[in-house]
């Protein structure tokens, strides 16, 4: 225990009360900030968001249906996610069952659980190189797989540790009812445990695919983008975050509207999973907090 | 293979099932059941392993030409240029130099690669973002342990998770939008002026000030990190004995003595999540690209366009003009690996078991 000079008189009394207002003003001004940001992207994407968003593709300056809309990238980034979902849920998915229910005699459920941890934190860009060298290389040209390959690396450990926290939260006493009617493990983790746990391990995935929908940097040297609705991930394929890049950063006045457009369709999505996330858990009466 | 018998429930001992290999002696029943989904989850245990060397190795192998040629030389060298240069040749005055015929004389620069003017983006724009993210992140984290009634502990909370999970890519459309505009109207040219003016402060000082650079860059990354930093810190702090608070209290301690207190007890785990933030801020990619200028250089002016190497990354691998252009770009990527890998991993040891771990693992 430290010694600390217990000092109740004037001086210390008012620093105290300077330190209790900066850490209120702290926090107001970072609502303040986050909330300026929040308004700013609603409130542009709100004004360029139209019908034809959704509906036409993007047109060439110059043309008669310029600027047209994101119907590409919005597919595009739809068939990337659903790709990099077949390979990413059922293996992250399978590690988290691996770390909640067959870790207590394993040695390498340690290893497992902190190299997720680490892996969440690699930078993205680095991991688009990774797809750009496993998959661009090898085929000669930007591709949609190296895309979706690169996002499914960044899905893997943030579904396994979701699915741990969730399956953790089920109660043992269920597995313990199980094992006594004579379930084997297996039985008893896929009758009993993962039902018990379907909703939030939904939300898990959905938490996990709002966060890769986000994702660019991964996308800038895998999947490219085109300004072409495709179908064919052999070739550079459309997604809506690299568009808005490129629409943000490029020169044309109609396209960067378009681009605020484009972010406030991701907000909403990201927005809405996030909600989901807290209603299921509330809803269930559980909190993720393990401490 | 031993054949063990079906643990019993003792009180306090952790829950415990026979293993596969038991259950194969024992009977038939759900032998392939057990079998696929026991071999499913260990090998998807496995692959997350196998992700990581797999990344380092890919990396590694790819940036090897680089790191033979340059050597450790490249994390020294301020130099950058992609493509051969022609110049005119020089004297010692400075004077261009002819032959016989009054032509001047024509020499080739070669390409030339150095990652320090990246290595220096990316640490000061980082530095930048901590210096602002810390104290406010702290302060609003002992806001939501100790100041925040009930009822405002949940939505405020949820504000800054929400605020976690926005993309970077929003970040950047409103930090070059909006916070850039702003800032190169009303904040720098004031700033720099004074800068200039002030004996002694004149190297901060920038001949133009253009709101894409090292400083807006610092600050849309300060916003993009208070959010993790907050919620991994408001969970460390949580995790604080509540003994420890009541006995400072009790000593008589004010509220800031024992906010102090709590801050000594957890200053790991803070440290933990002010490094966690760092590793964030020095990955950044997309909202940097867009807001710092990009232009390989190192300038002591905060003011000065800069380039760190993730948006280094951004803007030229896809169209790197040579094989060794792209093998000194895999070596910035490979540099950037290590050092986010260095940081996350320190972050992690000081983190877990203070409470911190599950924002820590950002979700």
């Amino acid at each position: 225990m430290s010694t600390f000079a217990i000092q109740r008189n004037h001086s210390a009394r008012l620093a105290s009360f300077v330190m209790y207002s900066l850490c209120v003003l702290f926090t107001v001004s970072i609502l303040a900030v986050l909330g300026i940001v929040v308004a700013y992207l609603t409130a542009n994407g709100w004004r360029f968001v139209s019908w034809a968003f959704f509906t036409q593709d993007p047109q060439p300056y110059g043309s008669d249906g310029y600027p047209g809309g994101m119907r590409n990238g919005l597919v595009g980034t739809s068939i990337l996610l659903g790709l990099a979902s077949v390979v990413g849920v059922p293996l992250g998915l399978l590690a988290g069952i691996f770390l909640s229910e067959y870790s207590s005699r394993s040695y390498i459920a340690k290893p497992v659980r902190f190299t997720a941890d680490v892996l969440t934190g690699v930078p993205s860009i680095v991991v688009g190189i990774l797809g750009y060298e496993l998959l661009v290389v090898p085929l000669g040209h930007f591709n949609g797989w190296a895309g979706a390959l690169a996002l499914a690396f960044i899905m893997i450990p943030i579904v396994a540790r979701t699915t741990e926290e969730m399956l953790r939260l089920v109660p043992n006493s269920y597995r313990e009812a199980s094992i006594a009617l004579g379930a084997t493990k297996a039985r008893t983790i896929l009758k009993v445990i993962l039902p018990a746990a379907t909703g939030s391990l939904i939300t898990g995935v959905m938490l996990a695919l709002a966060r890769v929908a986000g994702e660019t940097a991964p996308l800038l040297f895998t999947a490219l983008g085109s300004r072409l609705l495709t179908f064919n991930p052999n070739y550079p394929f459309p997604s809506l975050t690299k568009q808005v890049y490129d629409y943000a950063t490029g020169p044309y006045t109609q396209q960067k509207e378009m681009a605020w457009g484009g972010i406030l369709v991701l907000l909403a999505l990201i927005f809405v999973f996030n909600v989901a996330v807290r209603v299921t858990l509330h809803a269930t009466g559980r909190t993720t907090r393990r401490s | 293979m031993t054949v063990v018998s079906p643990p019993s429930p003792g009180a306090g001992k952790p829950l415990d099932y026979p293993s596969s290999s038991d259950l194969f002696i024992r009977g038939r029943r759900g032998k392939h059941p057990i079998s696929l989904l026991e071999l499913g989850a260990r090998g998807s245990g496995i692959v997350i392993i196998l992700m990581m060397t797999g990344l380092v190795a890919v990396l590694g192998y790819a940036a090897a030409p680089s790191l033979h040629t340059f050597g450790l030389k490249f994390l020294a060298q301020s130099s950058w240029r992609p493509n051969e240069l022609e110049q005119f040749k020089r004297d010692a005055n400075g004077k261009i130099v002819k032959d016989e015929d009054g032509e001047p004389i024509k020499i080739t620069i070669p390409p030339a690669f150095g990652a320090l003017p990246v290595i220096y983006g990316t640490a000061v724009s980082s530095a930048l973002a901590m210096t602002l993210a810390i104290p406010l992140s702290f302060g609003a984290a002992l806001f939501l342990v100790r100041i925040a009634p009930r009822r405002l502990v949940m939505p405020v909370s949820f504000l800054i998770e929400f605020l976690a999970a926005i993309p970077s890519i929003a970040y950047g459309l409103w930090g070059l939008f909006v916070l850039v505009p702003f800032l190169q109207r009303f904040v720098e040219p004031p700033l720099n002026d004074f800068f200039g003016r002030v004996p002694g402060l004149g190297w901060l000082h920038s001949e133009a000030t253009t709101g894409r650079d090292m400083f807006s860059g610092g600050l849309v990354l300060a916003i993009m990190i208070i959010p993790i930093i907050t919620a991994v810190s408001r969970d460390v702090l949580r995790a604080v004995p509540r003994i420890q608070i009541e006995g400072t209290l009790a000593l008589g301690a004010t509220w800031w003595q024992s906010s102090w207190e709590m801050l000594r007890y957890s200053r790991s785990g803070l440290f933990g999540a002010a490094i966690l933030g760092l590793a964030r801020a020095s990955g950044e990619t997309m909202a940097i690209a867009m807001v710092i200028g990009n232009i390989n250089q190192i300038r002591s002016s905060p003011f000065a366009a800069a380039q760190t190497m993730s948006s280094l990354l951004a803007n030229e691998f896809s169209e790197a003009s040579s094989d060794l252009h792209r093998a000194a770009l895999l070596e910035v990527a490979l540099i950037l690996l290590v050092m986010s890998l260095l940081f996350n991993i320190a972050a992690r040891y000081l983190v877990v078991g203070r409470g911190g771990a599950r924002a820590a693992a950002g979700h």
